[in-house]
């Protein structure tokens, strides 16, 4: 009955899989007038996949043939994808249908992306996670440019997909370099064959495979295709994509470098703190510049990819397992309070471009404070978790980091990602000085205040708030996911 | 009596509690709103009252409440406070009350906001001087920032947005240097006993690495420099202040310059003191230049608030120069002076708020006579000059005195040039005092002239307490120097204890 058993384990990818299926035909059914129940439909079917990741919970099995792995650190990253596609499910339809982009499509697609992570964060093998990027990344490009009347979403997709495939090439090459020099392709296999060292051949794998994957969690200097894919695609859709995939590839970098590269540490660590202190710096500094919040928020989530990273640095550089797990726990929280902020954030700039001209530029955001009270606070809120000021989920994420950083012996990092932190204080906060300082616009963009968006902003309020006040439970969880890779 | 009370949590929670019932009254509601945070202003200073039951002989921190909070890092919700602590606690809830009342009038836009960034101001504020984890006391750092950050920038005078952008971006530059420095010393402590904790308790009184010493001191210097401000770090200052409504300058002066002062004298030296002696030096001579620098530069000043903005340099120099010179009598007065800087200072924005009120200016030129016109105001402004100049029997001279005869023991040429500011500080202060309220009225003031009115009823009762204060600090020092005995004697041992070598070579 084994393969009753390996069923059982990926339930959470079974459930989703049903769900892009009953989208399609229910949506096929429904009248115009009754589409919005997608909406409620889709969030159920993702609340199951979420009570599917506690069933698998503590499970910790290879299954196929040592090809998918289902630890904690996977079912991790599988809840913390549900959570921001219940999210982005909530967030969009009203921008959608606004500019009548169909919502059966985009939740398909948006649910058949969600696979793809959580297959990602299953990949115990080369291939499968190969599979899991493509399963990722195919439906991504779509989403960004699912407005297909625009024609910036149409540049945005094609740049998107363009350059991503070509990173997902490279990526399957550094694959192919490290089967033909190891024999193998499970990442358990490729681990123990680095036991004995590193080949001048490997460390050209290890080159490809940095590039491949750092093109796609947008590390500087491989970061230039995301500004415009995200200041193309639909508003509420950029949120996912700024969150979405990276989540993905950071389960994949953690897999990668984390586990198959582990024995090499000391190799990769160079260049990647090389790539790290490069990305959160250009990214903030390039951030300064903008005046178009959609554009601002996009290079500040390369900034936030830079503090990641630091985590996976710190990993590397960590003297014991004990720092070298609090590396990667670090790694796990950001992703997960960096999620909910950043999509919530770009929720707000597409609330505000209800009126199809407005590009979310600063200006729309001046007075808000006096038109929508509820909706400036909130967005002041999340500017501030992603400043990481306390007590919000970003203040604490950003600690994480700076903790595992200090505890691996990195505290000049620590020192930089806090002069970072510095630098982005001022662009974050100009949202605020609009929101509340400035008088309004002559004629002020109008807020959208459709049920489904102001429900999501106020979960995502809640919970930057409360994983900031209360990181205590989610700490639990971090550690045994962490362990998993020790 | 009030044993298993958690006082302190209730006096630094009262004021949010008040923030989150003003969320739930109707933003055109401003007499309720005003109200209920008058009343929890009120309740957190009535709260406060109670921590004069502090016992000076009796343990270092008292009204202790300890809580694990987060405890995979071994953070703690850990509160306590020692006699400079709770008087520092009594200052800020004095100071806000008045503060929240003097609000009423001037503030008529957005008043429901206002109430409740004052009020989580106060959560900030109270929090720093009562916690004992340093990870707690660092959340409550920066919670104190965002509320005066809204508070210049939306309430401000023209060029608030620069003004409160700058104090931010300054403070934070600072503060999450500290961030970095208190990881750095709290993983230094949890590696070598194999306990990970951020209580203070715990990590003060450890033999941290001398590197590790060094840089983590500066890092803190940093944070806390920008705080107080010492030269050269103070240039936010005077625009914050200039640009701040009154009662936001009567809290920045009042209290936020002393959560640097404070910092220094509770965190820096007795976590880190052979850096602290090594350090000392050079920080007494920046306090010397902060001290001269400010005077001169606030002779020159003309608009009144910056005048003082600049006289609160020289003055938190004063503190500076006393916590550094490591005796009872320099600490002693570093702290009184911490207090009666803040009850003057307070004091003098709020009337230079009164007269910008009815004129919308406060060029100093732009007055002048107005002693005829407005006496009981002029006495008033006249009473907090010279307290501010620090003439015996008003508060300011005990701790200025304090300070100098801590500075002469350290080195006679240090008390010296800490004297002659004294005339500095005279000079610019009786100068401003006599242009604005003798002479002959200027043309400008001649348009108001006829409309000027004196200090109403209810800035009579704002000012009251802080006229009781400042005389009867002035007067009758001792209750509060008994309970700053023990707590400098704890800073004091903190640093004899280390043989006051320093720091050996580092590199």
């Amino acid at each position: 009955m084994d393969y009753v058993n390996d069923l059982v384990t990926i339930l959470p990818e079974l459930i989703l899989a049903a769900l892009v299926l009953v989208i399609i035909t229910v949506d096929l059914f429904l009248p115009r007038t009754l589409k919005w129940l997608l909406t409620p439909l889709t969030v159920g079917g993702l609340v199951l996949a979420g009570a599917a990741c506690v069933v698998v919970w503590d499970v910790n099995e290879e299954v196929y043939a040592g090809f998918y792995v289902v630890d904690d650190l996977s079912v991790f990253f599988k809840a913390a994808t549900i959570v921001v596609g219940i999210l982005s499910t909530l967030f969009a339809p009203s921008y959608l249908q606004a500019r009548r982009i169909p919502l059966g499509e985009f939740n398909t697609i948006l649910v058949t992306a969600l696979i793809g992570m959580c297959v990602l964060a299953s990949g115990s093998d080369l291939v499968t996670i190969f599979l899991g990027l493509e399963l990722m990344t195919m439906p991504s490009y779509l989403l960004a440019g699912l407005h297909k009347t625009d024609r910036y979403s149409n540049e945005g997709g094609l740049k998107y997909f363009l350059l991503g495939s070509f990173a997902s090439a490279i990526f399957l090459f550094g694959v192919a370099w490290t089967y033909g020099l190891t024999g193998v392709t499970n990442v358990g296999e490729v681990a123990a064959a680095l036991e004995g060292g590193l080949n001048p051949g490997l460390l050209v794998a290890i080159g490809f495979l940095t590039v491949g994957a750092t093109f796609k969690i947008a590390a500087v200097p491989f970061h230039y295709w995301t500004p415009d894919a995200y200041q193309g695609a639909p508003t509420p859709i950029t949120g996912f994509l700024s969150v979405g995939p990276k989540l993905g590839a950071f389960a994949l970098l953690v897999r990668i470098f984390a586990e198959a590269l582990a024995p090499v540490r000391a190799e990769w660590l160079g260049l990647f703190l090389v790539l790290t202190v490069l990305t959160m710096t250009v990214g903030n500094v390039v951030a300064l510049t903008q005046v178009n919040v959609k554009r601002m928020l996009a290079y500040s989530s390369i900034a936030h990819t830079g503090y990641i990273m630091a985590g996976l640095a710190a990993f590397a550089n960590a003297a014991d397992d004990g720092a070298a797990a609090q590396g990667i726990e670090s790694i796990l929280f950001y992703v997960l309070g960096y999620g909910v902020m950043n999509i919530a954030a770009f929720a707000v700039v597409g609330m505000l471009q209800r009126d199809t001209r407005r590009y979310g530029g600063l200006n729309s955001f001046a007075g808000l404070a006096s038109r929508a009270p509820l909706h400036a606070a909130a967005m002041a809120i999340l500017m501030l978790s992603l400043t990481g000021i306390p007590p919000t989920v970003g203040f604490f994420a950003k600690l994480y980091v700076l903790l595992a950083a200090v505890e691996a012996g990195l505290a000049w990092l620590a020192v930089i990602i806090v002069l970072n932190a510095a630098l982005a204080a001022f662009y974050y906060l100009r949202v605020i000085v609009y929101m509340y300082m400035r008088d309004p616009e002559d004629e002020p963009a109008e807020l959208d205040r459709s049920p489904s968006g102001s429900i999501a902003l106020a979960i995502s309020v809640v919970g930057v708030l409360a994983l900031g006040i209360f990181p205590g439970a989610v700490l639990a969880l971090l550690e045994v996911s962490a362990a998993s890779l020790f | 009596m009030l044993d298993g009370l958690p006082l302190l949590s209730l006096i630094v929670f009262t004021p949010a509690i008040g923030a989150l019932l003003l969320v739930f009254v109707p933003g055109t509601a401003h007499r309720a709103i005003r109200w209920i945070a008058l009343i929890a202003a009120l309740v957190t200073f009535g709260l406060s009252v109670m921590l004069v039951g502090y016992d000076p002989a009796g343990a270092e921190f008292q009204f202790r409440e300890d809580v694990p909070w987060i405890e995979a890092f071994g953070m703690r919700y850990t509160l306590g406070v020692d006699g400079m602590s709770a008087l520092m606690v009594l200052l800020t809830t004095v100071l806000s009350a008045v503060a929240i009342f003097y609000s009423w009038e001037p503030i008529r836009v957005r008043v429901k906001e206002y109430y409740v960034a004052l009020l989580l101001l106060m959560v900030g504020m109270l929090g720093v001087f009562v916690a004992l984890d340093l990870f707690v006391f660092y959340i409550f750092w920066e919670i104190s920032l965002i509320p005066m950050y809204l508070i210049i920038g939306i309430w401000g005078g023209p060029r608030r947005i620069y003004a409160t952008v700058k104090f931010v971006i300054y403070t934070l530059v600072g503060s999450l240097l500290m961030l970095v420095a208190i990881l750095a010393v709290a993983i230094a402590h949890g590696n070598e006993t194999g306990t990970f904790t951020f209580s203070y308790e715990a990590l003060r009184g450890f033999a941290y690495a001398d590197t590790l010493q060094a840089l983590a001191f500066v890092a803190f210097f940093l944070a806390f420099a920008i705080k107080v401000p010492m030269w050269p770090f103070h240039t936010w200052l005077p625009d914050a202040h200039v640009e701040a409504p009154t009662a936001g300058s009567i809290i920045l002066a009042g209290v936020l310059l002393k959560l640097g002062g404070y910092g220094f004298l509770r965190f820096s030296i007795p976590l880190l003191p052979d850096a602290a002696v090594t350090f000392a030096p050079i920080i007494i001579g920046l306090a010397l230049v902060a001290i001269i620098y400010g005077g001169l530069v606030a002779m020159v000043q003309p608009d009144m608030k910056k005048l003082v903005a600049y006289s609160s340099v020289s003055h938190m120099g004063f503190v500076m120069l006393g916590a550094f010179v490591f005796n009872e009598q320099g600490l002693q007065g570093a702290i009184y002076q911490m207090i009666s800087h803040g009850v003057t200072t307070g004091a003098l924005f709020l009337l230079v708020g009164v007269i910008y009120e009815q004129t919308h200016d406060r060029q100093i030129a732009h007055m002048g006579g107005l002693n005829a016109r407005v006496p009981g105001f002029a006495a008033m402004f006249g009473l907090f000059t010279f307290a501010s100049i620090g003439l015996p029997g008003l508060s300011g001279f005990v701790g200025e005195f304090l300070v100098i005869l801590g500075a002469f023991r350290y080195h006679a040429l240090v008390a010296a040039v800490a004297m002659v500011v004294v005339i500095i500080s005279a000079v610019y202060m009786l100068w401003m005092f006599q242009r604005a309220f003798f002479t002959v009225p200027s043309d400008w003031m001649q348009r108001y002239w006829p409309k000027l009115r004196d200090m109403n009823r209810s800035e009579w009762i704002a000012l009251s307490p802080l006229i009781f204060l400042v005389v009867a600090l002035g007067v009758y020092p001792a209750p509060v120097l008994e309970m700053l005995a023990a707590p400098v004697d704890r800073i004091i041992q903190a640093v004899t204890d280390t043989g006051m070598t320093g720091l050996g070579p580092l590199w």
